[in-house]
């Protein structure tokens, strides 16, 4: 069912020989990521310029040839997973602004009703499956590489996954949008 | 038989996500034909990553931080050395078969001057323009045909901020690049500008603008900082993908495209006069429209292209040709037809 570990870095690698751009395109993608996943501008650019260091410091244990953004966003993951722990070891910091911020974060697009709709289900989500829905379905990473990234077995994601569009669905519906676009 | 295998819940996932193989992706079409719920399903699914890309893409149009710029700069640097696949002009045998490539081109190739129509010294027109930076010019296009490939083809990254407001735009990407760039406006020979994306070159940063006509036909001018001299039109054909090339002030230029050589040569010619027109021009004929590009000698043809024959139609014909060409100065190789690289 899934395809290989390496099978999308191959797919683009063969299309670039130009590293620079490839790192740039996957660097986005990991912003886009931070920024769904925290959904506040603030703490998604530490996170990621947090992994970019870490990612500096272990450019090493880079192996030439392996999947570049699957190393990218395992990274970045196990920065989110320890800022979490030490957030947690420290209760009495809460996170105030960051609550206000997801209230208020402004959208530089119109958003249409649904949009925003979706940032609420989304948010509602537990963390686990938010991120199993966001490294599937907006960033397009193959379910092998989100098991192996998030340490969890293929079936655990298949899981998660399939709970969170059920939950997010049924939320869409439930605030009455039942004009929700179909796609061809 | 494979196909009669029930379809899954994760088989249904797979399938949305397009992580199916092609067996297994049509036993899944044929039971959703069959089962308007699980068809109902999965076009409310795909709505949930259209909704997710409608609300998180315009992140990847925000400029990067300076410490995360500064970063991806350094993880650039570190990740090179670990690459199996280096910057291509980085590989010495790359450097040598360019070196190789110039000569021969040298010898047998003709050119685009953009004077009017005169017997011109190949060679004494290479000497103008010094290896090196002729070299670097080449790297230049090649690192723009490579970010026309790759952004061309995956429309989630075509623009990091789009043309609705030019002069953000603009603004934009003369910040980051460190030079006044702009998009010309190619609107009289049928194209529009959508938008533009900044892009670590090799030093410094470059800008992309990419462009579309009715067809949607996108073609991209990569505009990046280059010392040294002006040049005329260079050409190249990587595969189907054409590029001209020149240095204009204190930039350089490279126009890329899915289109013929004369095609492409055509959209070439306004962006020049419309770099040329703008205000704070460099020292030039007082025409404000210059000379069209002429052939001066059969260039060697690309593979897989004819041979232009002498008495073809000029493309550019109908334009004024009359007034001084800009002072002569140097040529580039016109034909160096690589062989596509990974497409």
């Amino acid at each position: 069912m899934a395809h290989g570990f390496r099978g999308a870095s191959n797919r683009s690698g063969a299309r670039l020989s130009n590293f620079g751009v490839e790192l740039e395109v996957h660097i986005a993608s990991l912003r886009r990521y931070a920024r769904a996943l925290l959904r506040n501008r603030t703490d998604a650019e530490d996170l990621v310029q947090e992994a970019l260091t870490r990612a500096v410091a272990r450019a090493d244990s880079f192996k030439a040839g392996t999947n570049l953004r699957a190393w990218l966003f395992t990274i970045l993951h196990n920065v989110h997973v320890n800022q979490v722990r030490s957030k947690a070891a420290r209760p009495d910091e809460v996170d105030v602004d960051s609550v206000e911020s997801r209230l208020v974060t402004p959208a530089r697009q119109e958003e249409r009703v649904e949009a925003r709709e979706m940032m609420r289900a989304i948010d509602d989500l537990p963390e686990e499956q938010r991120k199993v829905l966001l490294l599937v379905a907006l960033e397009g990473l193959k379910y092998d590489e989100v098991a192996e990234l998030l340490g969890v077995p293929i079936g655990t994601v298949m899981s998660r996954l399939s709970r969170a569009r059920e939950a997010v669905r049924a939320k869409l519906a439930n605030e009455g949008s039942t004009t929700l676009r179909r796609v061809k | 038989m494979m196909n009669a295998r029930r379809v899954t819940e994760d088989e249904l996932h797979a399938y949305v996500d397009g992580q199916l193989d092609g067996d297994r992706r049509l036993a899944v079409e044929r039971w959703l034909a069959d089962d308007p719920d699980a068809l109902r399903r999965v076009e409310d699914y795909r709505a949930q990553t259209v909704l997710l890309h409608e609300v998180f893409d315009s992140v990847l149009r925000e400029p990067l931080s300076d410490p995360s710029q500064d970063l991806t700069d350094k993880l650039k640097g570190r990740l090179a050395f670990n690459d199996n696949r280096p910057v291509w002009h980085a590989r010495p045998w790359v450097r040598m078969a360019a070196a190789v490539a110039l000569v021969v081109a040298g010898a047998t190739g003709g050119y685009f001057g953009r004077g009017a129509p005169a017997p011109v010294n190949v060679a004494q027109q290479q000497q103008a323009v010094p290896p090196q930076q002729q070299q670097n010019l080449k790297a230049f296009a090649e690192e723009a045909t490579q970010a026309h490939r790759f952004y061309t083809s995956d429309e989630r990254f075509q623009v990091e901020m789009g043309a609705d407001n030019q002069n953000e735009l603009n603004n934009w990407l003369s910040q980051r690049v460190g030079r006044d760039v702009f998009g010309p406006d190619l609107s009289r020979v049928g194209y529009r500008l959508i938008g533009g994306r900044s892009m670590p070159i090799n030093r410094g940063a470059g800008a992309q603008y990419m462009y579309a006509n009715d067809q949607n036909k996108r073609i991209t001018l990569f505009v990046a900082p280059q010392s040294g001299q002006e040049t005329s039109f260079s050409f190249a054909q990587n595969g189907d993908v054409a590029t001209f090339y020149w240095v204009e002030g204190s930039l350089a230029y490279a126009l890329i495209g899915r289109l013929s050589k004369e095609e492409l040569l055509q959209v070439s010619q306004a962006v020049y006069n419309d770099v040329r027109s703008r205000p704070n021009p460099p020292p030039a004929p007082p025409q404000v429209q210059p000379p069209a590009p002429q052939q001066q000698q059969p260039p060697a043809p690309p593979q897989g292209q004819p041979p232009q024959q002498p008495g073809q139609p000029e493309p550019h014909r109908d334009q004024r040709t009359q007034g001084q060409p800009p002072e002569q100065n140097g040529v580039q190789p016109v034909s160096d037809t690589h062989p596509g690289k990974g497409s």
